[in-house]
Order: C-alpha cells, then sequence, then structure tokens
C-alpha cells in the first residue's frame, strides 16, 4: 500500500473532545475510594427500544434535523453562536459559561468519589434514577476488578456525589457481574409523599393468606427476556407490510446549476460514446 | 394536598381484582437553564430544518419516514399505527411474582405511587402479602396505547408500580469486554476491610443538592455583578497498579 | 442460546446465539455468517480497512426487524479501532473501522449481516478512492437490464483509458467501479464526471437508461445513480452478505463472463451464493484488487 496520512486511529484512551467529554464516553475521571483512585469511562447502560423514525421533507423527502432557530432574526443558529442563560426576569437572562458552571462544584466535576459504603439492599428502589456503566481505563483495570470483587463479598454498594453536566447527582457505585455501574439517584426533595391511608383499616388474616397462596403458586425467578415490547412488534409487522407493497422513496440529489462538466469532457465523451454506439 | 391521578387501572391475577389510581412519584427539581443567541441574547427555539434548504420546515410539511435502505425511507402516517394500538382495557395483569431482591435496578425506570380506589379491603390485603412474603409481582398494561412492563410492590403500607426496560434496552456487561485480572488474596481482604470500616446505614434525606445552592449563589453573584472566581475542576491522579497494595494499606491505616 | 468466548490473536471475543437461524427458510446460522465471513477474511479486509462502517443490524434474522447504526456502540471491545469523523451539522462522531479479522467477528455476531462502507477512508473522508456508477434497475426492469447498462459504460470507459470493474451488488443491481486512488481527487471531480458520463449514456440509450432519480422520469428502465459519488453516501462492500432471503453476497464479475450471462438471459445466473464466494475466488482470483491498487486519474482527459 502507498503512504498515506495516518489515521487518527483510537482504541481507548481519545483526546477529550470538550468539557469532560470523552469519545469513548459520556464522560471520563476517576473513581476514588479513600487513597485509591481508578481511572474510568462513563458508558451508556440503557438503550430505549423504540422504533425510530425520521422526520422528511413532505414535498422531496429531504431528511430533516433539529436545530437551534433564532425567532428574531429568523435564522438557524450555529453552535458558535448559543450561549447559555439563566431567566432572572421574564427576558431577561444571566449569562453562565462552562467554566464558571465548572466552578460551582469544581471537586465533582472529574472525580466519582465514594465517601461511604452501604448495604445495597437498604436502598429504597425508588430513588434509582438512571444508570451507566463504568469501564477502567489504561491502568485501572486491576483496581477495578478489586473494588468490584470486594463489593461484591461484601454485598456493599458505594455512596458519592457527581457533577454530570450541569447537574450534581447522588450516585450508588454497584457491583454487578463483574462490572461496576453507577446509578443516579433522586434527592429525597424530589421523591412525592405517597397518599395516606387510614391506618385504621384493619386487615383480615384470611384475605391476606388466601392472596399469599395465590402468590406462591405463581413463583418464580426474574428473566426479563421472557417479555417483549408488543407495541414495538405490532409497529414493525405494520412497516414489514408496507415494505412489501411500498417502494421506498429517496432525496433528490442537489444539482449545481449549469453544470455539465468541461467542455473538453463533454466533447470526450460524445466522440467515445460514438465508437462504442457502433458495437452495441 | 389532593393529588390529580394520572390513571386508573385493576391490579389482576388469579381471581385477585385491586382497583387502583397511579400518581407520578417524583418531581425533579433543577435550575433550569435556556439556550440563547450570543449577540441579541434572544431565547433559542427547536425547529425541524430542511438540511438543504436550511429554513424551518412547518408541521404540516413534515412527514415522518421509516429508513429500509441507506437513503431511502418508506413514508408512515401515524394513523395507520393508531389501529393497531392497544385497547386501554386498564387491566395490570400480573403474570409471575418474584423475589423484591432479585429486581436488577439497571432495569428499572419510571416509578408510580398505587392510591387505592373504593375497595381499600382488598388493596390493604395484597400491599400486606407482598410486603410480608418479599416479593415483586412481574406485570404488563396498556397506558396511552403505548406497552409497559413492570414490577409491583410494596412501600409501608401502599403499592407502588415500577416500569421495567425491556431485555433488549439494556446493554449486557458481557459486551463491556471487561478483562478479569489476578486479584491477591491479601489485596481483596484489605478491600473488604477497608469496605467495612467505611459502611454506614442509608439515609438518602440527609444528602442535599448543595450544587443547587451553589449554583444559586452564583447566580445571585452574577446578578449583582459580583465577579465569580474561576476554579478548575480537581483531578485525582490514577492510582498505578504496582501501588494499589500500598494504596490500600495506608487507607486502612488513615481509617483506623 | 449458546455464548462461547474466542481467542483471535490474543483478544477476547465473547459470540452468542450461534445456533440462531438468521435466515430462516434457507436455514443459515449466526455461526455460519461467522464462518462465511471468516473464510471471506483474507478478501474483504482490504476492502473494508480504515472505512467507516455502517453497520446494518439483523438481530432477529432477516425476516425481522433492522436497524442502522454509523456510530460504533459504546459497548465495543476495547480493541475494536475507531476514528472520530465530522458530520456536516459539525458534530463528531466515532466510527468503527474493520481493520482485523477480530472486529470483523465482532461485527458479524452482532447480526450485522450488511456491510457498508463509504468511497473514501475515515482519515480523509474528502478524497474518494474511486467512482462508481450504481446500476438500479426501475420496476420491470431487471439485473439482465443493468448488464446491458453495465457493458456499455464499460466499453465507454475503456475508450477513455479507464480501467473499470464490476460486480453485483447482491440485490438487483449492478456497481461499476473506477479505481482513482489518488490524493487530489474529490467528490466533486467523480460526481460531475460520473454525471457527465451517465447523461450522455442516457441521450444515446433513452429507452434503457435514465440519468435522473426522480420517479416521474423514471420510465426507462435502469437508472445510472451517480450521486452515489457523495462523502456521505456507502456501497455495500464487495463479498459482503445481502439480508434477502438467501445469503447471497455482492461479487465481483469479469467483463467476458457478464457478457457471457447476458446472452444467457437468465437473471439468477449472475448471483452468487455465499458458499460459494470463497471457492470462485481461489479459482479464478480477487476480481476486485485492483479497485484498491490502480491509480487513474479523472482529468487526464
Amino acid at each position: 500500500m502507498k503512504a498515506r496520512d495516518p489515521v487518527k486511529v483510537s482504541s481507548k484512551s481519545s483526546p477529550v473532545m470538550g468539557k469532560g467529554v470523552s469519545s469513548r464516553g459520556i464522560w471520563s475521571g476517576t473513581l476514588s475510594f479513600s487513597l485509591v483512585a481508578i481511572p474510568v469511562h462513563l458508558v451508556k447502560a440503557v438503550e430505549p427500544g423504540r422504533v425510530s423514525f425520521r422526520m422528511l421533507h413532505r414535498k422531496d423527502y429531504s431528511p430533516l434535523k433539529t436545530r437551534m432557530f433564532c425567532p428574531e432574526e429568523e435564522t438557524i443558529v450555529p453552535p458558535d453562536e448559543i450561549v447559555r442563560g439563566y431567566e432572572i426576569a421574564h427576558d431577561s437572562y444571566i449569562l453562565i459559561t462552562d467554566e464558571e458552571l465548572e466552578s460551582v462544584t469544581p471537586e465533582r466535576s472529574r472525580t466519582i468519589e465514594i465517601i461511604e459504603f452501604i448495604d445495597a439492599k437498604e436502598i429504597d428502589p425508588i430513588y434509582y434514577d438512571h444508570p451507566y456503566y463504568l469501564v477502567p481505563s489504561k491502568g485501572g483495570e486491576k483496581a477495578y476488578c478489586l473494588l468490584a470483587e470486594a463489593m461484591r463479598q461484601t454485598h456493599r454498594a458505594g455512596l458519592a456525589k457527581f457533577v454530570l453536566s450541569e447537574r450534581e447527582h447522588l450516585v450508588v457505585v454497584k457491583s454487578t457481574e463483574g462490572a461496576l455501574a453507577v446509578i443516579t439517584l433522586h434527592y429525597g426533595e424530589e421523591i412525592l409523599p405517597k397518599e395516606s391511608i387510614s391506618a385504621k383499616e384493619e386487615v383480615e388474616d384470611e384475605e391476606k393468606n388466601h392472596i399469599k397462596k395465590k402468590i406462591r403458586k405463581m413463583m418464580t425467578d426474574f428473566d426479563p427476556e421472557k417479555y417483549a415490547d408488543e407495541r414495538r412488534k405490532k409497529i414493525l409487522t405494520i412497516l414489514k407490510s408496507k415494505v412489501k407493497e411500498q417502494a421506498p422513496v429517496e432525496a433528490p440529489e442537489i444539482e449545481e446549476e449549469g453544470r455539465t462538466g468541461p467542455a473538453d469532457l463533454v466533447a470526450t465523451l460524445r466522440e467515445s460514446m460514438r465508437k462504442v454506439k457502433k458495437k452495441r | 394536598m389532593e393529588k390529580r391521578a394520572i390513571w386508573k387501572g385493576y391490579i389482576n391475577f388469579g381471581n385477585v381484582n385491586v382497583p387502583v389510581n397511579l400518581y407520578a412519584a417524583i418531581k425533579e427539581r433543577r435550575i433550569q437553564f435556556h439556550l440563547l443567541h450570543k449577540r441579541d441574547h434572544v431565547r433559542l427555539r427547536q425547529q425541524m430544518v430542511c438540511v438543504f434548504e436550511k429554513k424551518p420546515v412547518p408541521r404540516e410539511e413534515q412527514s415522518k419516514g421509516f429508513e429500509v435502505e441507506e437513503g431511502k425511507y418508506i413514508i408512515v402516517d401515524p394513523s395507520e399505527f393508531e389501529q393497531s394500538a392497544f385497547k386501554d382495557n386498564r387491566v395490570i395483569e400480573i403474570h409471575e411474582f418474584i423475589k423484591t431482591e432479585q429486581v436488577d435496578p439497571l432495569f428499572l425506570g419510571r416509578v408510580f405511587h398505587l392510591g387505592p380506589d373504593v375497595n381499600l379491603k382488598g388493596y390493604s390485603a395484597l400491599a400486606l402479602a407482598l410486603k410480608e412474603m418479599d416479593v415483586a409481582g412481574i406485570c404488563t398494561w396498556s397506558m396511552r396505547k403505548r406497552h409497559y412492563l413492570g414490577a409491583l410492590h410494596a412501600s409501608g403500607k401502599m403499592l407502588r408500580l415500577h416500569m421495567l426496560r425491556y431485555a433488549d434496552e439494556v446493554i449486557p456487561v458481557k459486551s463491556l469486554d471487561l478483562s478479569e485480572m489476578p486479584l491477591a488474596e491479601k489485596e481483596v481482604k484489605i478491600g473488604i476491610d477497608l469496605i467495612n470500616q467505611l459502611t454506614v446505614p442509608f439515609e438518602p434525606q440527609t444528602f442535599e443538592n448543595d450544587h443547587q445552592k451553589r449554583l444559586q449563589n452564583l447566580i445571585d453573584k452574577k446578578v449583582h455583578g459580583e465577579k465569580i472566581a474561576i476554579l478548575r475542576p480537581k483531578r485525582v491522579k490514577p492510582t498505578a497498579p504496582g501501588k494499589l497494595l500500598w494504596a490500600l494499606e495506608a487507607s486502612l491505616k488513615k481509617i483506623a | 442460546m449458546s455464548r462461547k468466548i474466542v481467542a483471535i490473536s490474543g483478544k477476547r471475543l465473547s459470540l452468542s446465539n450461534l445456533e440462531k437461524d438468521l435466515y430462516p427458510s434457507y436455514g443459515f446460522t449466526k455461526a455460519q455468517i461467522l464462518e462465511y465471513y471468516r473464510r471471506i477474511s483474507k478478501f474483504i479486509l482490504p476492502h473494508l480497512k480504515d472505512r467507516a462502517l455502517t453497520f446494518k443490524r439483523y438481530p432477529d434474522g432477516v425476516e425481522k426487524d433492522f436497524f442502522f447504526e454509523k456510530r460504533c456502540p459504546s459497548h465495543r471491545p476495547v480493541w475494536v479501532k475507531t476514528a472520530e469523523v465530522r458530520t456536516e451539522d459539525g458534530e463528531r462522531k466515532n466510527v468503527c473501522l474493520v481493520n482485523d479479522l477480530e472486529t470483523l467477528m465482532w461485527v458479524a455476531n452482532l447480526a450485522s449481516l450488511e456491510l457498508h462502507v463509504p468511497l473514501a477512508r475515515a482519515s480523509s473522508p474528502e478524497t474518494p478512492d474511486c467512482m462508481v456508477f450504481d446500476l438500479d434497475p426501475s420496476d420491470g426492469a431487471d439485473i439482465l437490464d443493468c448488464a446491458r447498462v453495465a457493458l456499455i459504460l464499460h466499453d465507454l470507459l475503456s475508450e477513455l483509458k479507464l480501467a473499470n470493474y464490476v460486480k453485483t451488488s447482491g440485490k438487483k443491481g449492478l456497481h461499476v467501479y473506477v479505481p482513482l486512488n489518488s490524493r487530489e481527487t474529490t467528490f466533486q471531480e467523480t460526481k460531475h464526471f460520473s454525471k457527465a458520463v451517465a447523461d450522455i449514456v442516457q441521450k444515446n440509450y433513452p429507452d434503457l437508461v435514465t440519468a435522473k432519480m426522480s420517479k416521474v422520469y423514471r420510465k426507462a428502465r435502469v437508472f445510472i445513480n451517480w450521486s452515489q459519488n457523495d462523502s456521505s453516501k456507502t456501497m455495500i462492500c464487495v463479498y459482503s452478505l445481502r439480508a434477502l432471503e438467501r445469503p447471497i453476497v455482492s461479487f465481483p464479475l469479469a467483463w467476458n463472463e457478464l457478457e457471457r450471462l447476458t446472452s444467457e438471459d437468465d437473471p439468477k445466473k449472475l448471483q452468487v451464493m455465499s458458499l460459494d464466494a470463497v471457492g470462485r475466488i481461489e479459482n479464478e482470483g480477487e476480481l476486485f484488487r485492483e479497485v484498491l491498487i490502480k491509480k487513474q486519474r479523472l482529468t487526464r482527459l
């Protein structure tokens, strides 16, 4: 092969793109507990299963994209002309830069520091918000495995505070199948109070035991693979039958005005075509 | 405080039938920012724009397409899906029960409080049964034309419904392709000791969202025209693999 | 469903659902798909090398839903090579590069039956390595009509002293490739040239060929899609499987063979099955190799 420009190849660590954003995941930094610091990346743990569609321009089927639009100047605004603001009064804003935002809690934007451990069973599931996985960066594999193993054996999870994209989260660091998962938690103040029932209501043992008997008959182990998103299946069935009936549409190519190619090209082609036509 | 129910349904399994009302359980509180145009501070709107014309396209001119081949789409009309939508029969059908500890938090999605309807007795008996047996009911239901999977469990005297993700929506640990590293018994033991030393009871109410407070502070300062100190994010030096044992021992010493 | 961990060149890869039948009416399992790509790897890898892969995944087989993935999945093994590319909206994304057998196996294991790649390499996304003519039959036309057009193109391009090569798309059409392999080529150049060629063929064979995309114009039988010469477009990689009822592949044909098969008037004979692919390459040689190597210039005219 001839020598060419070297390909920008990255397998693990990559140049940081923006504030804390790495092309290898959502966030990268260190996970620490006491004096041990583990270099890690945060990656997605869940992926929505919805059938995805594309919005197209009705008249010619060109794909549409979401863009930020200035209603006053009536133009699309490119990313470098966009700033972040906080509304202090109607239509009156204070600007906040990325650096200022990071300065709010600088100690927690690049490190997830586990301050304490708790028994994983004590966490009321209502607190769980969004899950991610941590993946060790180069050099951190051993410490990562150690932490996962120690947490597994002790049935404990780590509690930490962590800033991700403008918000600070309380998170649980949990060991799962040899990996570490980070799950953000809701703050206590975000959990709405339950409707309260009159405590005077007595439950009849007979009714309760009848239900328990039914439950016992239906006991099994957790296996999410058993269940499929029925709505998604229906949509895909409809789409499949449409594919059979309908020919797909495509956006037309944008033709640049007036260009049929340089004159000598067209002339050359004409000449060659003449020769070819004699054959076929 | 009277709350409006989002939805009304009937929990069903065998001949057990309990009517319930669904309520939101979480209300996020956070400082909201807006995106503005740099030059005139006008608040920006998100719009669907045509890539070629570079202009926004009004709703009437938008079509929904499903990509069947690269760059080729079949046009779909949302009303086609309406015909096949699930009838909201309001039944929360429980298919099986599992021990609550088996529910993997990675599968947990949105959560609802369930309040009793008129039949309070049936409700309380179910809640108590679930609580005493420490089980959750795996169920499916249709709500607003979509299909959901969930886990029903007791919380105190109340019932709660947690939406579950479908199996293919959770990325398997195996796909992370983590290397299995050999661990020395000594290291694991010290790790365990450390964790034990740092274990406390779970008291979520003690955690405050103080980032919010600090952020509010920053905003107030700016409003008053005060100068903001720019602080660099703290970076911690990763522990070198060879120094792991030393770091663990030092940590243990530090706490003791 | 079975899950196996294999080691390839010292890298661990977890293979899943090997017995799953992904071509149910024909009978072709994930294991067989992996085996096909393993056997053809020596020949297909040079065509995939350093190109941003677009996955087309059929996790439940060819009869069920599929989805495209252009970004390299975040759950990839650490040894999968990636490149950062900029999209037209200025966003950056990470794409997968299939540069070795283990990555090819990983991709196949994700049931990405079809492998689509751009005409340019990831490090120089605006520099096409070749010019293509994507021959697409309209309703009522078939691959034999495409073959007739391909032969005309072949003669015309040969008159212009441009070496050219043809492959089946594995579906209904044919692709004619003109290798260029020069740092100075631009998509603007290849697009204009191919459009000019398409226009002149259309003018001379109006009942057979159209150079216009819109369905309104497509009364003629074969559409010469010159607009594929664009940095945002991809083509099915040679030797890739197609997700049809049978595991047919995109396969190169020698020009004299195409000539012969066209006169035999049986469209099915142009298609090559995965099981026959390796044998054919061993007998006839890797007919698309020159597409990667030959240096030509369009502006020499």
